[in-house]
C-alpha cells in the first residue's frame, strides 16, 4: 500500500498575507518601480508557497474558502531566495503605472532579448528588476545588472 | 458529418421559425466577419493597440452598440498570432458570444458564477464590464478545457476570478450569487457553415441527450443564485428542445420569471410551442439570434429572476 496522501479542502485555498508580509510586498512595488499601494487597495494578497496572488477583495470571503479552487487571481510577485520578483502577468497588467526602473527597448532589441535571452545593455537604472517596454507596450520583467539585461520573455 | 447539401434537409425542421427560411441557407455558405474586444484592463488606451494592429493591415472599426468590440478586416487575418494576442490585449470572439453578458448586466462586488466558462471569452468578458471588481468563480467540469481558461485569465490580466472543476449540476452549495451565467454546451447549430468547426460541434456532440444536461445545469444554477438574482442561460443553437423547453421546464419546476432585454443586434421572440406543444407564454421574452440577420453565430438568450 502506498502512503496515502490526506487531502485538506481547505489546504487547496491560498493563505490570505499578514498585514506585514503584504506592506513588504506592495512596498517592493512602490520603491521599484513606483506605483502607489492604493493602487492595490480593493485587492487582497493571497500567497501559496513562494507565490503571491492578486485577489479582488469580496465583500466576504468564508463562502467562497469552502469551494475547492484551481485558481485564485493574478499571479503578482514571486519571492525568488530572498528577493521578490514581480511576474511579466502582474506587470502587462499594472506596469503602465511605473515611473522608475522602466526600460524602452527598441523592437530590434526587444527580438534580440527574446531570442538571446541576455544583451549587454547601459541604462540609467538601479540594479535589479525592470520593467522591459517597447513602442508603449508593457512585455514585463527583466534583471539589470552588471551592465547586462536579462529576461526569459517567450 | 453535416455537408453543406445537406442543410437544407437537416434545418428543414426549423422553416417555421427561422424568418427567411431560404436567406439563411443561402447565408450558411458564407463566411462570418472577424470580431475582437479590446481588454482595456490591461490596455488603458485603446489607440495603442489599434495602432499597432493597423501597421499588420488590421483595420479595425468599432461596432455600435457593442463596447469594446471591434470588426476586423481582412477577416482570415490570424489574429491569434499577433503581438496584440500574446500581450493579452484583444481576444477575439464572434460578436453574438457578447449577448449573453449584456444580458447579465456585471457590476462590481457582485458574486458571479460563470457555471460553463472554459475558454473564457465570457469570463473574461463579465470581469472587463465589471472593472475586474466582480467577484467571479468561474466553473469548467473539463481539466482540459479549464486549462485553457486559466490561461486566457492569465493572458487577459484578470484578477477578480477564481476558477473550479465542478459538473456544474452538482457545483456546490454557500455562495450567495447575485447572478448566474449558464452558457450551456449545446447541439452548436448556430456556428454551422461551409468548412468552419460548426461542423464538428455538431458531429461531436451529437450522441449525448443535451436537454438533459441542459435542465441539470439550470435548474442547479437557479437553486445557486440568491431570491432575486438573476440567472443568463445561452446556447448556440436553434433547437427549440435545447433552448425554450430546458427554460420551460425551469418554470415549471421554480418560481422563476422571464426577464424582457434589450439588445444591440436584430433578434425574434423565443417560441411558445413546438412540434404541437405550448410552452410557457412568458416564453417569448426569450431572445433568438440569427446568422444572417447578425453577421454571426447564432444564438438564444434568456434572462431570468429568482423570485423566491
Amino acid at each position: 500500500m502506498g502512503r496515502r496522501k490526506k487531502i485538506h479542502k481547505e489546504a487547496k485555498w491560498p493563505r490570505v498575507v499578514s498585514l506585514k508580509e503584504r506592506e513588504e510586498v506592495l512596498s517592493f512595488w512602490e520603491e521599484r518601480f513606483g506605483i502607489p499601494k492604493e493602487i492595490f487597495q480593493d485587492y487582497l494578497l493571497l500567497s501559496t508557497a513562494k507565490n503571491y496572488w492578486l485577489f479582488i477583495a469580496p465583500p466576504d470571503l468564508r463562502p467562497l474558502q469552502n469551494l475547492k479552487v484551481q485558481t485564485v487571481g493574478l499571479l503578482f510577485t514571486r519571492r525568488v531566495s530572498r528577493w521578490l520578483k514581480p511576474t511579466s502577468t502582474a506587470l502587462q497588467r499594472f506596469g503602465h503605472l511605473a515611473t522608475k526602473n522602466v526600460l524602452e527597448l527598441s523592437p530590434s532589441q526587444l527580438d534580440r532579448l527574446r531570442r538571446e535571452k541576455r544583451l549587454p545593455f547601459e541604462a540609467e537604472v538601479e540594479e535589479g528588476y525592470v520593467i522591459i517596454k517597447c513602442e508603449g507596450k508593457v512585455w514585463g520583467c527583466g534583471l539589470y545588472a552588471q551592465g547586462k539585461l536579462i529576461s526569459f520573455l517567450p | 458529418m453535416l455537408k453543406v447539401t445537406e442543410a437544407p434537409a437537416y434545418f428543414a425542421r426549423y422553416r417555421e421559425i427561422i424568418p427567411d427560411f431560404e436567406k439563411f441557407l443561402a447565408h450558411l455558405r458564407e463566411p462570418l466577419p472577424l470580431y475582437f474586444r479590446l481588454n482595456e484592463l490591461k490596455a488603458p488606451d485603446p489607440e495603442v493597440v489599434l495602432a499597432g494592429l493597423a501597421r499588420q493591415g488590421v483595420k479595425a472599426e468599432a461596432v455600435p452598440g457593442f463596447p469594446h468590440f471591434y470588426r476586423a478586416e481582412p477577416r482570415d487575418f490570424p489574429l491569434g498570432n499577433t503581438e496584440e494576442y500574446y500581450l493579452g490585449y484583444i481576444y477575439p470572439m464572434t460578436l453574438s458570444s457578447a449577448l449573453p453578458v449584456i444580458a447579465l448586466e456585471p457590476k462590481p462586488g457582485e458574486y458571479i458564477l460563470d457555471m460553463c466558462a472554459a475558454p473564457g471569452s465570457k469570463t473574461t468578458q463579465i470581469a472587463q464590464v465589471a472593472e475586474d471588481k466582480a467577484v467571479i468563480v468561474a466553473n469548467d467540469r473539463r481539466l482540459d478545457r479549464l486549462t485553457a481558461l486559466v490561461a486566457n485569465l492569465k493572458r487577459l490580466g484578470v484578477a477578480c476570478a477564481l476558477t473550479t472543476l465542478y459538473r456544474g449540476e452538482v457545483f456546490p452549495f454557500g455562495v450567495p450569487f447575485d447572478k448566474v451565467l449558464v452558457d450551456a454546451p449545446c447541439s452548436g447549430e448556430g456556428r454551422y457553415r461551409e468548412g468552419y468547426e460548426g461542423e464538428l460541434l455538431y458531429q461531436k456532440e451529437g450522441h449525448t441527450n443535451l436537454p438533459a444536461i441542459q435542465k441539470g445545469l439550470l435548474v442547479r444554477a437557479f437553486d445557486l443564485v440568491k431570491v432575486g438574482g438573476i440567472v443568463v442561460y445561452s446556447t448556440c443553437t436553434f433547437n427549440p428542445e435545447e433552448n425554450e423547453m430546458v427554460v420551460d421546464y425551469l418554470l415549471r419546476k421554480r418560481q422563476a420569471e422571464i426577464v424582457s432585454c434589450t439588445y444591440p443586434l436584430p433578434h425574434h421572440p423565443g417560441v411558445t410551442e413546438w412540434e404541437g406543444r405550448p410552452l410557457h407564454p412568458d416564453l417569448q421574452k426569450t431572445a433568438r439570434f440569427y446568422p444572417h440577420e447578425t453577421q454571426a453565430v447564432g444564438f438564444f438568450v434568456a434572462k431570468i429572476k429568482r423570485l423566491f
